[in-house]
């Protein structure tokens, strides 16, 4: 379906052969950009799409500072993209792969978040790897950064999202856990939640449901959400935050988790937060 | 109980003169709880002062203050746009049907899916039962034809939405007349089965469209 919004925040609204047009084309990067996320957003189906967004994602290097565009940028957004065509884009689980290495932090997160997106089980081991040496090492804090290490937060989400619950993912995931950072620790708990579905690990998510920082509590919305975690029905209608967040996580429920409460419950909540 | 009013006058001057995040947020609860139809145009204030806490507690407020409120609220600057998304919900949620124009114009052309949303459900909730029967039908006729259009949004919640205020409406449309058969059909359009559209959109459809045929 059209979505008149986004196109109308990104500017003028493009066709998706435009779209096709503007990834295609090389001379310009900001226009690569917004190709690359046109493509995502709009679900493209196109046959060319993910051809071109895999060549955008191997076309990672420095880019001329004064296009307006930074440094693999138009990378990151072809890997956000291709995890938005699943499965169509399961073609470039290889590259994404591929990228899960390279030096740009910020590309590795975006290839890690594409390939849970993508249910990748190939990307198991790789995805284990990064995370490995633990909330010391991988997730240990940057010097002279505000960033871990690793991109742990979309490392352990994908771990989760994938599903594939063996001894050796859930070892390495569990530790996190304990991670002095509250977002790690939600997302290590809704990894863990979608791989055992073991209640104590919604319970620590209810928990930092009711952490002091709305950040925390946004995180801890979405990951009941994505872990589809029904039994957290009251306490996200409690919770303070945005209403539009709350609907986010409840669709989780309702799509994603089973038993009890209901849809029938679940769909009369959603109603009163509109 | 109304508050005496020198009260009421101290807790405008609370709100006016709060000078931090936190203040306003209190004072414009202490203000809402009033229940004074004079806060509402204070009430309505606060809501251009980009404070979510405090736009919160005073759409409450005016929620609560219900058809005293309405004036005030149509009277808001059209350009304060973070105002209007505000008063949006306020309307939507008093249900009046002076708030009609306002909710329409929201959802077709608000920018922000909250606000399209909150306008949706709102146009299914306007309290039509007193009206005479001509003004009725005439205000469903523009309720459901905004509804219709508003069932290829963009957003799925949204459309979400669109289904909760078709329910909402049907009530108000002569069972089997071709505006029932409208309001069913866009039901039936949003649960279908289509790329884009999510499980969620489709079950709160098809849960509309069950109610909606229970003798």
């Amino acid at each position: 379906m059209a979505t008149p919004d986004a196109q109308h925040r990104a500017g003028e609204p493009i066709s998706e052969a435009e779209a096709i047009e503007r990834l295609r084309q090389t001379a310009d990067p900001s226009q690569q950009y917004y190709g690359a996320w046109w493509l995502g957003r709009m679900r493209s189906n196109h046959p060319e799409a993910v051809p071109l967004l895999r060549i955008a994602l191997r076309e990672r290097k420095p880019r001329d500072p004064g296009a307006g565009v930074e440094e693999n940028a138009v990378a990151r957004n072809a890997a956000r993209a291709l995890g938005k065509l699943a499965p169509a884009a399961a073609a470039a689980i290889p590259d994404l792969l591929e990228t899960l290495d390279d030096s740009d932090h910020g590309l590795r997160e975006a290839a890690a978040r594409a390939l849970g997106e993508l249910r990748a089980e190939a990307a198991v081991p790789a995805l284990c790897r990064r995370l490995a040496s633990g909330p010391g090492v991988a997730g240990a804090l940057e010097p002279g950064s505000p960033r871990l290490a690793e991109p742990c937060e979309a490392l352990l989400e994908a771990l989760g999202e994938i599903g594939v619950a063996s001894g050796e993912v859930v070892a390495v995931v569990e530790p996190f856990v304990e991670h002095e950072r509250p977002l790690i620790r939600s997302a290590a708990a809704r990894s863990l939640l979608q791989l055992s579905g073991e209640p104590r690990w919604g319970a620590l998510l209810l928990e930092l449901l009711e952490h002091p920082q709305l950040q925390v509590r946004r995180a801890a919305l979405m990951d009941l959400g994505a872990a589809g975690w029904r039994p957290a029905l009251e306490p996200i209608r409690r919770t303070l935050a945005e209403n539009s967040l709350k609907l986010i996580a409840l669709r989780g429920l309702v799509e994603r988790g089973s038993g009890e409460p209901g849809e029938a419950a679940l769909l009369a909540c959603m109603d009163e937060l509109l | 109980m109304e508050m005496a009013p020198d009260a009421l006058l101290a807790c405008i001057a609370a709100v006016q003169e709060a000078t931090s995040s936190e203040a306003l947020v209190l004072a414009t609860r202490q203000l809402a709880a009033a229940g004074h139809p004079e806060a509402a145009p204070v009430l309505v204030e606060v809501l251009g002062f980009n404070n979510p806490g405090a736009a919160v507690a005073a759409v409450d407020g005016l929620i609560a203050l219900g058809a005293r409120a309405v004036e005030a609220l149509l009277q808001l600057d059209p350009q304060n746009y973070g105002a209007r998304a505000w008063a949006v919900r306020a309307l939507a949620g008093i249900g009046d049907v002076r708030g009609l124009e306002l909710l329409v114009d929201a959802l077709g052309s608000d920018v922000a899916a909250s606000v399209r949303r909150a306008a949706a459900r709102g146009l299914g909730s306007l309290q039509l039962e007193q009206l005479p029967a001509a003004e009725r039908s005439a205000i469903a006729e523009r309720c459901l034809a905004a509804l219709e259009a508003a069932t290829s949004d963009g957003e799925w919640v949204v459309r979400y939405a669109v289904a909760v205020g078709l329910e909402g409406l049907a009530p108000h449309l002569e069972p089997s007349s071709s505006r029932w058969q409208r309001a069913e059909a866009s039901l039936a359009q949003l649960s279908e089965t289509l790329a884009g559209n999510p499980e969620v959109v489709r079950l709160r459809a098809n849960l509309a469209l069950i109610r909606l045929r229970q003798p």
